[in-house]
C-alpha cells in the first residue's frame, strides 16, 4: 500500500467521521489525525450509585437528592447511596498514526473528570480498540469503536451490577453529584412544560421544579403567588401550588412508618432558587420564626418596651440570614423545659436555669418570672400583676376578645369569626377547634363535635354549626346587629332552628322583665321602650309577659319559631295569639296553661287579688297588641295609664313564680275565647265583679 | 397578574364550553366580564336530584387562580352540604381557601360539584339537620329532596338570587323568603 493510499483512507475515515459526529474536535492545530469525542454517560436507565465509607464525608451543597441516611442498602448496612441519571463524560480521544489502518490500530486514550472510572475499566475499553481493528480484519475501525463505546454507556461499561448499583470512590463524590444535577438542570430548560396555574405551555428554563415532590410551575406564577402570600403573611401558603399535594406527602410519609412529618413547606433557599427578592426571603424567614415564637405559649418575651424580642430559646432559634431552623420535633423538645435528665429523675432546682432569661435582640437579661433585670438566683420575686398596668385602652380591647373571640386551644391565638361556621382553623398553628366552645376538633372529622357520634353521644356544640353565622361581634359579618344573632332569629328556615339552646351571651336580647314597672315607674318607661325597641319593639307586650307565654306553651308550632333563645314574650304573643285562631279548640278544653316557667309571674301576688289584676292587665296589653300592633310602646304606657292599680301588684307578684289556680284557669280560658271572637271587654266591665270573682 | 388571570380565565372557559362537563351547561353571566359564570347543572341520573335543573353561580375574584372561586346554587336545593337558604352556600374541601390551590381547574370544582350531588358527604355537613336524616332516615330525607326539586329545581334556571357577601343588613332576616 502506497503512502498515498495510507494517506487516502485516513482522509475518508476522517471526513465520513465528522459527518456522523459533528460534534467531533480535532484538539491539536498540528495533527489533524487526532479527534477528540465527549461521550455522555447515561445509562438506559438511572443508576444507583454509591459511595462506600463516605457517610462522614457529608456535602451538603450537593446533597439535594440525598436519601437522607439511607439505610436500605442490601445487606442492611447504611449506604450514601443516590440514583443518578447522568455521569460525568468520557472524553475519548482517538488518533490515527501514520500507519493506520494497514499496520497499527488507532491509538486511543479515554479520561474521565474527575477520574470517576476505574482505571482498569478505561484500559480495557482502549485495548478494544485494537481488537476491534483486529477483528475487522485491520480496517478503519474509527466508527465500530465509537459505536462500541457508546454502547457500552448503557451499563456503565459493565460496572453496574445486577443490582442496578455502581461503587464509586467517595473523592469523586462532589464532583459526581454536580454534574448529574447540572445535566438534569440542562435536561429540564430543554423540555416544554404546562404551567398548571396559567395553563400556558412554557420552556423549562421558565420554569422551577419543586425540590421536594417534583411538580412544576412557572417562574411567573410561582414568584406572582409566593410574593403575593408571603406579603400579605399567608405563610401556610408558601407551599407546592399542586392540589393535595402535601396531603398526599403526608400519606406517603404515613404508610412507610416514618415518623417525621414530611416537610411541607418550601424552604428559603428554594426560594431563592425560584426566584424571588432577597429581602421577600427575609421576610418569609422572618415572620415564619415569629410564628414559631408566637404558636409557642411558652416564649417568653423581653420586657423592654422598645425591643420585645423573644428570650433565646433552645427550641427555636434566631434564623441567621436566610437560615430557618426548623422547630425540633415536639416530642424531644417538650421535656427539654422539664427539669429531668434522662434517668427521668428530677433535677435539683436552679434558679438560674429556671428563671434567668436573656434576649436574643438586645441581650438584656432579665427574670422570666417579675420580668425585672436579673437580680440573681437568691431573689424571691413574684410574678408581674398582669392587670395592674392596663390602660383603659387595653382593658376594652381584652374586653372585646373575651367577648367576641375564641382562643386556638394550641397556641391561643384568639380568633374573631366573621361569618361562617363554627369549625376554626387557628391562622397561626392551623390546629382545628370550636369557635362555641374552643375545643380541639379533629382535622380528619372536624364536624362530628357538631353532630352526633356513633355511639348516641353529643356534644354541648350538637347541632350549633351554623351558630353565629354572620360573625360574632359588633361590626363583623353581613352588618346584622349583634352578629349571627339577628339572622337566628329572622331566619325563615325552621330547618334551621335548632331549639333548646341557651345562648352563652345574650346581651343584646332586651331582659325581659315582665312588668318591672314600680309604681310611679313612669319615668322608667321610656328607658324601658328603648330597651325593647332593639327587639322588634313591642314592648307593651314584652312586660306583660305571663299570658302569652302560657298560651305559647300550649302551642308548639308556635313555640318553634321564637325558642331558641328565651324567646322574647311579643313574638310569643302575636305567634300564640294567631294560632290561637287555628287551635280554638285545643285551648279551651286542652290541658290547663302551665305555668310557663320563669315568665310565669305574677300570679300569686299579695293577697291572692294581685294576680288576676296582673292577668287581666296583660289581657288588655294582648288585645292592645292585637288591635294596635305598631304602636306597643305606646301601649304600654296607656296600658298603666288604665289600670293603674295593677301595678304594686304585679310589681310584688313577680318576684313569685307559680302555677294558676283553676279559678284563674277558667278565667283565662273565657277570656282567651271571648277574645277571639273580640268580645272580652265584656269581662271588664264590672272590675269590682272580677276582682270579687277571682277572690271568692 | 392581572392579564394572566384574565388569559387563564379565558382558556378555563374556553375548555369548559367546548367540552363542557356531563349534564352541565356553562354561560358568562355577562358576555364582557370572565369573572362571573352561570352554570347550569342537572341532577345526576340515579340521584335523588336527578331530573331537577340547579343554577350555580361562580364568582372568580380578581386574583383567581390565588384565590378560591365562590360557587354558590342559585337554585334551591335540600342537600347536606349546601345551606338550606338563599345563599346556596357550598361546603367543599378544595374552595376553602387553606385548602385552595391555584392550579385547581374550575373544571374539578364543577366535577366536585356533580359528584357531591350524586354523593352526598354527610360527615363534612354544612347543613347538620339534613345530613343527619340523610344518615338515620333516607326515606325521608329522598323525600324531602325530591319535594324540594320539584318545587324548584324545575323549569328555567334563574340566577337571579341575592348576591353572596353583600352588606345585606337585615336581608336576612326579613327578605327573599320564597313561599312554600
Amino acid at each position: 500500500m502506497t503512502d498515498d493510499e495510507q494517506e487516502n483512507l485516513r482522509d475518508i475515515e476522517l471526513t465520513s467521521l465528522t459527518s456522523i459526529y459533528p460534534e467531533l474536535q480535532q484538539v491539536h492545530a498540528d495533527d489533524r489525525y487526532t479527534l477528540v469525542l465527549d461521550v455522555p454517560v447515561t445509562p438506559v436507565k438511572p443508576v444507583t450509585v454509591f459511595f462506600p465509607a463516605a457517610a462522614e464525608a457529608n456535602t451538603p451543597g450537593s446533597a439535594a437528592r440525598l436519601r437522607d441516611g439511607a439505610a436500605d442498602g442490601a445487606n442492611g448496612r447504611p449506604l450514601d447511596s443516590h440514583e443518578l441519571a447522568h455521569l460525568p463524560s468520557l472524553r475519548l480521544e482517538l488518533s490515527f498514526g501514520p500507519n493506520y489502518p494497514a499496520e497499527e490500530p488507532p491509538r486511543v486514550s479515554l479520561l474521565t473528570t474527575p477520574p470517576w472510572l476505574p482505571a482498569e475499566t478505561l484500559r480495557k475499553l482502549e485495548g478494544d480498540a485494537a481488537r476491534l481493528w483486529e477483528e475487522m480484519g485491520r480496517d478503519m475501525v474509527g466508527f465500530t469503536y465509537i459505536d462500541h463505546v457508546q454502547q457500552s454507556v448503557d451499563d456503565v461499561f459493565g460496572l453496574v451490577g445486577d443490582s442496578g448499583t455502581l461503587e464509586v470512590d467517595p473523592r469523586h463524590k462532589i464532583g459526581i453529584l454536580d454534574f448529574d444535577m447540572e445535566a438534569r438542570k440542562a435536561a429540564f430548560q430543554k423540555e416544554t412544560f404546562s404551567c398548571g396555574v396559567c395553563l400556558d405551555p412554557k420552556k423549562g428554563s421558565a420554569c422551577h421544579k419543586m425540590m421536594d415532590c417534583g411538580h412544576v410551575f412557572c417562574v411567573s406564577c410561582l414568584q406572582d403567588f409566593y410574593n403575593n402570600a408571603i406579603k400579605e403573611g399567608d405563610l401556610a401558603n408558601v407551599r407546592c401550588l399542586e392540589p393535595n399535594c402535601a396531603k398526599e406527602r403526608e400519606k406517603a410519609a404515613e404508610s412507610s412508618k416514618r415518623r417525621k412529618k414530611p416537610r411541607t413547606f418550601i424552604s428559603p433557599s428554594e426560594l431563592l432558587q425560584i426566584p424571588l427578592e432577597q429581602d421577600v426571603v427575609q421576610r418569609y424567614v422572618k415572620l415564619k420564626y415569629k410564628n414559631q415564637l408566637e404558636s409557642d405559649k411558652n416564649t417568653i418575651y423581653c420586657p423592654r418596651s422598645w425591643c420585645d424580642g423573644a428570650a433565646r430559646s433552645k427550641k427555636h432559634k434566631k434564623p441567621e440570614g436566610l437560615k430557618l431552623s426548623e422547630p425540633e420535633d415536639s416530642e424531644s423538645s417538650d421535656d427539654e423545659g422539664q427539669h429531668t435528665d434522662g434517668s427521668g429523675k428530677t433535677k435539683p432546682y436552679n434558679a438560674t436555669t429556671e428563671l434567668l432569661a436573656v434576649c436574643e435582640d438586645c441581650g438584656f437579661a432579665f427574670c422570666s418570672r417579675c420580668f425585672q433585670s436579673w437580680h440573681g438566683q437568691f431573689v424571691v420575686c413574684y410574678p408581674r400583676r398582669k392587670n395592674g398596668e392596663l390602660t383603659e385602652e387595653d382593658k376594652a380591647s381584652i374586653d372585646y376578645l373575651k367577648r367576641y373571640s375564641t382562643p386556638c386551644p394550641t397556641c391561643a391565638a384568639p380568633a374573631q369569626k366573621t361569618h361562617g361556621c363554627n369549625h376554626m382553623i387557628c391562622y397561626r398553628c392551623r390546629t382545628h377547634f370550636c369557635y362555641l366552645c374552643s375545643a380541639w376538633l379533629d382535622p380528619g372529622n372536624p364536624y362530628g363535635h357538631f353532630n352526633q357520634a356513633p355511639s348516641g353521644m353529643t356534644t354541648g356544640c350538637y347541632m350549633r354549626l351554623w351558630e353565629l353565622e354572620n360573625g360574632d361581634g359588633e361590626d363583623v359579618g353581613n352588618g346584622n346587629e349583634g352578629g349571627g344573632r339577628g339572622r337566628e332569629l329572622g331566619d325563615d328556615e325552621e330547618e334551621r332552628f335548632v331549639p333548646l339552646i341557651e345562648e352563652p351571651e345574650d346581651e343584646e336580647e332586651p331582659e325581659v322583665v315582665a312588668p318591672a314597672m314600680p309604681a310611679g315607674g313612669q319615668g322608667a318607661a321610656p328607658h324601658q321602650g328603648e330597651e325593647a325597641r332593639q327587639d322588634n319593639g313591642q314592648v307593651g307586650i314584652a312586660r306583660e309577659g305571663p299570658l302569652v307565654l302560657r298560651i305559647a306553651a300550649n302551642q308548639p308550632a308556635g313555640a318553634g319559631r321564637g325558642g331558641p333563645r328565651r324567646a322574647p314574650a311579643p313574638q310569643q304573643g302575636q305567634q300564640g295569639a294567631r294560632g290561637g285562631g287555628h287551635q280554638q279548640g285545643q285551648l279551651g278544653q286542652g290541658p290547663p296553661p302551665r305555668g310557663g316557667g320563669g315568665r310565669g309571674r305574677g300570679q300569686r301576688g299579695r293577697g291572692g287579688g294581685g294576680g288576676p289584676r296582673g292577668l287581666r292587665q296583660n289581657n288588655q296589653a294582648n288585645q292592645a297588641n292585637q288591635q294596635r300592633g305598631q304602636q306597643q310602646r305606646r301601649n304600654a304606657n296607656i296600658n298603666h295609664d288604665e289600670a293603674p292599680g295593677a301595678r304594686d301588684d304585679q310589681d310584688e307578684g313577680d318576684h313569685d313564680g307559680g302555677e294558676l289556680n283553676p279559678e284563674q284557669r277558667a278565667w283565662v280560658r273565657q277570656f282567651v275565647q271571648l277574645a277571639l271572637v273580640d268580645q272580652e271587654d265584656i269581662l271588664f266591665e264590672d272590675d269590682e265583679e272580677v276582682g270579687g270573682w277571682v277572690v271568692g | 397578574m392581572a392579564s394572566g388571570s384574565q388569559k387563564r380565565l379565558a382558556k378555563e372557559y374556553a375548555d369548559c364550553t367546548k367540552t363542557p362537563p356531563t349534564g352541565m351547561s356553562i354561560h358568562l353571566a355577562n358576555e364582557s366580564d370572565l369573572h362571573k359564570w352561570h352554570v347550569t347543572l342537572e341532577g345526576p341520573a340515579g340521584s335523588v336530584y336527578a331530573g331537577g335543573r340547579f343554577g350555580l353561580i361562580i364568582t372568580l375574584p380578581t386574583d383567581y387562580p390565588f384565590k378560591a372561586p365562590d360557587v354558590r346554587f342559585a337554585t334551591r336545593i335540600y342537600h347536606p352540604n349546601v345551606t338550606n337558604d338563599n345563599q346556596g352556600g357550598i361546603c367543599l374541601g378544595l374552595l376553602k381557601s387553606g385548602n385552595w390551590k391555584p392550579s385547581t381547574r374550575l373544571l374539578s370544582v364543577l366535577e366536585a360539584i356533580r359528584g357531591l350531588l350524586a354523593e352526598p358527604q354527610p360527615d363534612d355537613p354544612l347543613e347538620a339537620r339534613i345530613a343527619h336524616e340523610y344518615q338515620n332516615d333516607r326515606k325521608e330525607f329522598e323525600k324531602n329532596a325530591r319535594s324540594y326539586v320539584n318545587h324548584y329545581a324545575k323549569g328555567p334556571v334563574k340566577f337571579d338570587v341575592a348576591p353572596p357577601n353583600v352588606n345585606a343588613s337585615g336581608s336576612s332576616k326579613d327578605g327573599a323568603a320564597p313561599s312554600r
